[in-house]
């Protein structure tokens, strides 16, 4: 069940993420067809494409928390016995996701004063709708780090999907 | 208790903490030593959205991934292969420029050994190079090109330059213009070395012809285009870097799917999300820096760090020896994006105090950080190649060593010329 609904939210997250890209490359090339053959483009255009590398960006890092796959330093952890390993990924679990969650808390009051202040982004989109996206990637990544967190307290043997040499040049 | 802080946040970092997490505490205790409201780091982490430049790296990378994924690297090699693989040691040469190029497009994460050794490594051992030298020449090469447009590491030193209000001496396309050069240099030195290495090879087994080359020519007939317009575009000035990333993103795209038909259509949404994972980490750690960027900065670190320089440090060229060998070792444990974030805003005051030009010490870091790729003991292309190829990594190692050296001497050359990389720019 609850690998169902966590199924069901990766695929939400990849498919805003394909949807999101490919919008970026559409407005981007777009505008620079406007401005060639027509002399001007949309006047938001390049703010929105701003946001949108903003928006992907942070989906991505949220994608790459799903399996711990962020960039770190690994010369140390690589030469750790199995016992200290084990100690060393709570350790760091836990210190990523109250990180995370500190973050996610402070630029959940950024957006609030925002949203006080009233201020629009562009073609009267809100400011504060545009950097939602900070406190909520934040948010789910700091959520992700305490799971995992949780998990290897509660079954120390196993491995979660976890990538221990953290290289995003596996791909 | 800022010893205490500090002390902690190394710790984090040795054991293996993303380094977002650490950079975002050190912000974060700097902040609330300064007496300045967290929010900060969200505001600061929102710049990412007012940075103009930074469209080019979803989708340069993107564009990377696709055309890694299709056989544009199998048609690279064979169009080089036409026309200098008669040469003897051609082949070696081959392998130098194609290697250069897909590096400048899909960024020196390993993606290079994966798709150019294995069609190298097996046509090398089959023209009679030995084991030890191809397997050298493809680790070494996994990193080449990372001074070529559009090098992602070189917009991305352009960036926080820009950042840290280096003048208006520094933009993206001047880099790109000063990296040519160096990176030049680079594969000239190798491929000379190359050609003394094997002379005592039989000739190769390709003859020149053109029958060959024009079969490899319309093979290749739709990707010739994408480097000419992304370099022709951005030299001439026709196009700004963001431009251009984003009419090859479309173009790959359009190629690769709808005129080769190699990728499958399902298989699009991951290399999407891969690349995003890609441009996410690196987008997070730029985030979170520019507010650790802004603290330092408050605090007037980059001063003192200077003031400190100069009592030990009196001269440029003894700033810059240790600035090598510190780069050296820093490009064996750290990958080029996050030393990037985290040393130019420490270093570039510094440097620019000395007397060393903004657009110079990006190609010098980038040299030096090339060379820690396969740097023993930790070099991550190290791992990648002994992991692909199946080999020891002592063999990697002592394969590597002499391609090493090759290059150090170019880091060495590129390092004391200030010429080389400033000559195409004044």
């Amino acid at each position: 069940m609850t690998d169902s609904i966590i199924r069901l939210l990766q695929k939400m997250e990849d498919s805003i993420l394909v949807g999101l890209l490919l919008a970026m490359i559409g407005l981007a090339v777009a505008q620079i067809g406007l401005r060639n053959f027509f002399g001007s483009g949309i006047v938001w255009g390049d703010s929105l494409v701003r946001v949108l590398v903003l928006w992907t960006g942070l989906l991505g890092a949220m994608a790459a928390s799903r399996a711990d796959n962020h960039i770190r330093i690994d010369v140390i952890f690589r030469y750790l016995p199995p016992g200290a390993r084990q100690t060393a990924t709570l350790v760091i679990h836990a210190f990523t996701a109250m990180i995370c969650l500190v973050m996610a808390w402070h630029s959940a009051r950024f957006v609030h004063m925002e949203m006080a202040d009233g201020m629009t982004a562009f073609a009267g989109v809100p400011a504060w709708v545009c950097e939602l996206i900070i406190p909520v990637a934040f948010l789910v990544m700091g959520i992700r780090y305490l799971l995992f967190f949780i998990r290897r307290l509660a079954f120390p043997g196993q491995e979660n999907p976890d990538n221990p040499s953290g290289s995003r040049n596996s791909s | 208790m800022i010893f205490l802080v500090i002390f902690g946040l190394v710790l984090m970092t040795l054991l293996g903490a993303p380094l977002f997490t650490v950079l975002t505490g050190a912000a974060m205790a700097g902040f609330t030593m300064l007496g300045i409201d967290l929010s900060v780091v969200a505001i600061e982490f929102y710049r990412i959205a007012d940075t103009p430049i930074l469209v080019a790296l979803p989708l340069f990378t993107f564009t990377g991934y696709l055309l890694a994924e299709s056989k544009a690297a199998a048609r690279l090699v064979g169009l080089t292969r036409a026309f200098l693989g008669w040469m003897p040691g051609g082949l070696a040469i081959v392998a130098f420029v194609v290697c250069a190029l897909f590096t400048a497009f899909t960024g020196a994460s390993g993606v290079t050994i994966v798709a150019m050794g294995a069609l190298l490594y097996p046509a090398l051992k089959q023209d009679g190079y030995e084991e030890n030298f191809s397997l050298g020449l493809v680790t070494t090469s996994g990193s080449l090109g990372l001074l070529l447009p559009p090098s992602l590491p070189l917009i991305l030193y352009g960036i926080i330059a820009q950042q840290m209000d280096a003048g208006a001496d520094i933009s993206i396309e001047k880099l790109f213009a000063a990296g040519i050069l160096p990176a030049l240099l680079m594969i000239l030195l190798l491929s000379a070395w190359s050609i003394r290495a094997n002379r005592h090879n039989p000739a190769p087994l390709t003859r020149f012809s053109f029958k060959n080359c024009l079969s490899a020519l319309r093979a290749a007939a739709w990707e010739i285009p994408l480097p000419i317009f992304v370099f022709a575009g951005i030299y001439s000035g026709y196009f700004a870097v963001s431009e251009a990333a984003a009419v090859s993103a479309m173009y790959v795209l359009v190629v690769e799917m709808l005129v080769y038909r190699e990728v499958k259509w399902s298989r699009l949404p991951s290399i999407i999300r891969e690349s995003m994972i890609m441009v996410g980490g690196i987008l997070l750690i730029l985030g979170v820096s520019l507010a650790f960027t802004n603290f330092l900065i408050d605090a007037q670190i980059p001063m003192k760090l200077f003031a400190l320089c100069q009592q030990c440090i009196a001269s440029k060229w003894v700033f810059l020896i240790l600035l090598n060998l510190f780069l050296l070792m820093l490009g064996t444990m750290l990958d080029i994006f996050s030393a990037i974030v985290i040393m130019v805003p420490l270093m570039l005051p510094i440097a620019m105090e000395y007397g060393i030009h903004p657009v110079h010490l990006g190609i010098i870091f980038l040299a030096n950080m090339q060379i820690g790729y396969f740097t023993p003991p930790v070099g991550m292309n190290l791992f990648i190649a002994g992991y692909r190829f199946n080999k020891p990594i002592m063999t990697i190692y002592r394969a590597t060593i002499p391609f090493m050296l090759v290059l150090l001497l170019a880091v060495i050359i590129i390092t004391y010329w200030p010429g080389l990389s400033l000559f195409l720019i004044s």
